[in-house]
């Protein structure tokens, strides 16, 4: 008989405790994926700040390596079981959740008191959908611009280049004394694909990739994303990037290294980037690291000041079935307060907040900021402005481009015939 | 006497025979120790499949509550897709490939270890030659991805060091996939190893010393009498391979996600891509369903080709 007690106990013990782990008044649980220093403190400061004003509620804060996030929130949608508040990039993939019904409209928390006048307009645009805002810009600004080594661009007499025969004269320079001019990890694929971007918008304007990507009578075989190819392949064809590019990884650090080693002495990439240089190689960061724009291609139709761009990523959202949406907002306002501003900005990020500039002094930084500024149009990502499934589509066809195993035409092709395959026009 | 023996084994019998029905003091037992398990199958295992086996008639993304039904549609997609076709023939490579190298090589380091008897060099070269089991396969790939750099790597450093030409060897399309499969083999030859070791070691001494002294020298000994023993061993280590093959998965994700542009792409791999990050769940469930019915028919087709090689080992 004694056993069945022991059963009889274990089954109470069970029963008992479901409940009182739920008791607690009021919890948001709080997905981010800012898991690099320093990260994970300038959530949770902010955390703390709310918790220690607000006594009732309980964050529970979970992070999470970037690309594991993405399956799992996914996963946690498709279950009915989202965080309460869960970080994004805006654009097309949030597209789908809006439409799925799973983001709460945050539009009359972020015109009560005019809280959205805090932010950079263009920060609010990834996340507005049929005129309604769906998420709080907090992180960071992010351009694409080109880094450079200064030491190997002094060593060769070389100096920025502002137009595109400029750029292939200084790496025709730097290939003939052994550096390579491009460092590209492209396992990654969308580090490939801001060079497509770039070319797109310098040869065509914005409104090319816009009327293509929205189906309002722009088509991706438009000859402009041709010509982006062949620039993009005859630059292959010189020699400009790395040597096996394609296998290399980006989240590794494979496009880093061969720049701290004087290999290589360019790579285009995104402005986080920077303060991944400051941790990771401070003495690069401080004696060697320069910046300069996408250059210009002469006589064509985009403007030189345009940049690849994504203003205010990562956004916060609130899932519909959180049951605190009062109580989450008001956490999140905590992320992008003053004092988190200036927190962010000490660690080399820019906050999508008005008035950001003044607060910066980091040269470098202050450059990208400038950048951001002057930009007659900015361009998102495609890969986050484009539903998902044309965002792979588009990956791949950049790996096939740079890997020669598929023409420009090709490449143009396959993206066209994915979105007509997904818009069905 | 005699009838009374004859009633026992009439009783037996038929005690046989019912004892599939028989319920007595220890059916509960049993029910009771084996209700975990079959709910832990279904649960995870049984009704996956199931649901992966619905979910490939919709189109869904995933995330919406509302689901198409689109009928057999992703079915016929995909016996078009020729990526989808190209990965099951990347995948026939690594069965090859693994069964090739894993299979050889796993038994002659068996060999040399059981070879070294009992001694402390057989313990230590036991476990260095275990070591790479022990590794977390994400770690493992992202070690090699250093070692093939095409700039830093170690085997790029050294080919260049004795003056031939370093190779890219993760970024060229058609060395993709057999440079990871090199670091699968290296990371499962130690478990095919052990799984031979402790078949030879299971053969009795006696057999061998009357082998000996019959005439035979060792290679002989090992070609006529130890592998046959251990047929069955070599049997089930020959299923395994096969189907962890068919359904490999991390080692690829880590260190070329299938690229460069699907010359490494595996049918699990391509699954992953689709259901998750291309939003695209049901035509990813459909790749499953397949993944499914092909492993299970290669594998019942094997296990039923290679039974008379069973053995009780």
């Amino acid at each position: 008989m004694r056993k069945y007690w022991f059963l009889t106990l274990v089954l109470a013990l069970l029963i008992v405790s479901v409940p009182a782990l739920a008791q607690d008044a009021k919890t948001i649980t709080f997905w981010h994926i800012q898991n690099t220093d320093p990260g994970p403190e300038l959530i949770q400061q902010a955390v703390d700040r709310y918790m220690a004003d607000n006594p009732g509620v309980t964050v529970e804060v979970v992070a999470m390596q970037n690309d594991p996030y993405k399956t799992r929130i996914r996963t946690a949608m498709g279950a009915g079981d989202p965080p309460c508040v869960f970080p994004s990039w805006g654009g097309g993939p949030l597209y789908e959740y809006v439409q799925a019904g799973q983001v709460i409209d945050l539009t009359p928390y972020m015109e009560a008191d005019n809280y959205n006048d805090r932010f950079v307009p263009a920060s609010l645009s990834n996340v507005t959908f049929d005129g309604k805002i769906y998420g709080v810009p907090v992180e960071n600004t992010a351009v694409a611009v080109i880094y450079y080594n200064k030491d190997v661009f002094a060593q060769y007499n070389l100096t920025p280049p502002t137009t595109w025969e400029e750029l292939r004269s200084v790496a025709q320079t730097l290939i003939d004394n052994g550096v390579v001019p491009f460092s590209l990890a492209n396992k990654t694929k969308w580090t490939s694909s801001m060079y497509y971007m770039y070319l797109v918008d310098r040869l065509g304007g914005p409104e090319v990739f816009a009327s293509a990507a929205n189906r309002t009578g722009g088509s991706f075989e438009d000859p402009v994303f041709v010509q982006a190819g062949e620039m993009v392949q005859e630059l292959v064809d010189m020699g400009a990037f790395i040597e096996g590019f394609n296998g290399l990884d980006y989240d590794t650090g494979q496009s880093r290294m061969p720049m701290y080693a004087d290999q290589a002495a360019m790579e285009l990439m995104g402005s986080w980037q920077i303060s991944t240089y400051k941790a990771e190689n401070p003495d690069f960061y401080e004696n060697k690291l320069g910046i300069f724009p996408f250059p210009a291609v002469e006589g064509d139709e985009g403007s030189p000041t345009n940049v690849v761009d994504t203003v205010g990523d990562n956004y916060y959202h609130i899932s519909s079935t959180c049951a605190n949406p009062d109580e989450a907002f008001e956490m999140i306002t905590y992320l992008i307060d003053d004092e988190s501003v200036a927190l962010r900005v000490e660690a080399g990020r820019i906050p999508p907040v008005v008035g950001v500039t003044e607060m910066i002094e980091d040269p470098v930084l202050k450059q990208v900021v400038e950048l951001v500024e002057n930009a007659e149009s900015v361009q998102l990502w495609y890969d986050q402005y484009l539903p998902p499934e044309l965002g792979e589509v588009h990956k791949d066809a950049m790996q096939a481009l740079f890997g020669k195993e598929i023409t420009p035409e090709e490449a143009a092709k396959r993206h066209e015939e994915a979105a007509v395959k997904f818009f069905g026009k | 006497m005699a009838s009374v023996a004859s009633q026992d084994a009439v009783t037996l019998k038929t005690a046989r025979r019912r004892a599939w029905f028989q319920w007595n003091e220890y059916t509960l037992t049993i029910i009771l120790f084996l209700l975990p398990t079959v709910f832990f199958m279904t649960v995870f295992v049984v009704w996956p499949i199931i649901s992966s086996f619905e979910l490939s008639l919709y189109k869904w993304n995933g995330i919406d509550p509302v689901r198409t039904p689109i009928g057999l549609d992703n079915w016929t997609r995909l016996l078009q897709d020729q990526i989808f076709w190209r990965a099951f023939g990347n995948n026939l490579v690594v069965v090859v490939l693994s069964i090739a190298i894993q299979m050889p090589l796993g038994m002659l380091l068996a060999i040399m270890l059981e070879r070294a008897g009992r001694r402390l060099i057989y313990r230590i070269f036991k476990t260095v030659y275990f070591f790479p089991m022990l590794m977390s396969s994400v770690a493992i790939g992202i070690l090699f991805k250093y070692i093939y750099d095409p700039s830093f790597g170690l085997i790029n450093q050294f080919l260049k060091g004795v003056g031939l030409e370093g190779q890219s060897w993760l970024g060229e399309p058609n060395l993709a996939l057999v440079a990871v499969i090199a670091v699968i083999c290296w990371q499962y030859t130690p478990f095919y190893m052990i799984l031979f070791l402790a078949a030879l070691n299971g053969i009795s001494e006696e057999l061998r010393d009357a082998a000996l002294i019959d005439g035979a020298n060792q290679p002989q000994y090992y070609r006529f009498i130890a592998l046959p023993l251990v047929r069955g061993t070599l049997r089930t280590a020959v299923i395994l391979s096969l189907i962890g093959s068919l359904k490999y998965f991390d080692l690829i994700w880590v260190m070329t996600e299938g690229g460069p542009s699907n010359a490494s792409e595996l049918m699990a791999t391509y699954m992953y891509k689709k259901a998750f990050p291309s939003f695209e769940m049901g035509y990813g469930s459909t790749v499953a369903s397949a993944l499914f019915i092909i492993v299970m028919v290669i594998a019942l087709a094997s296990l039923f080709l290679t039974r008379r090689f069973e053995t009780e080992v």
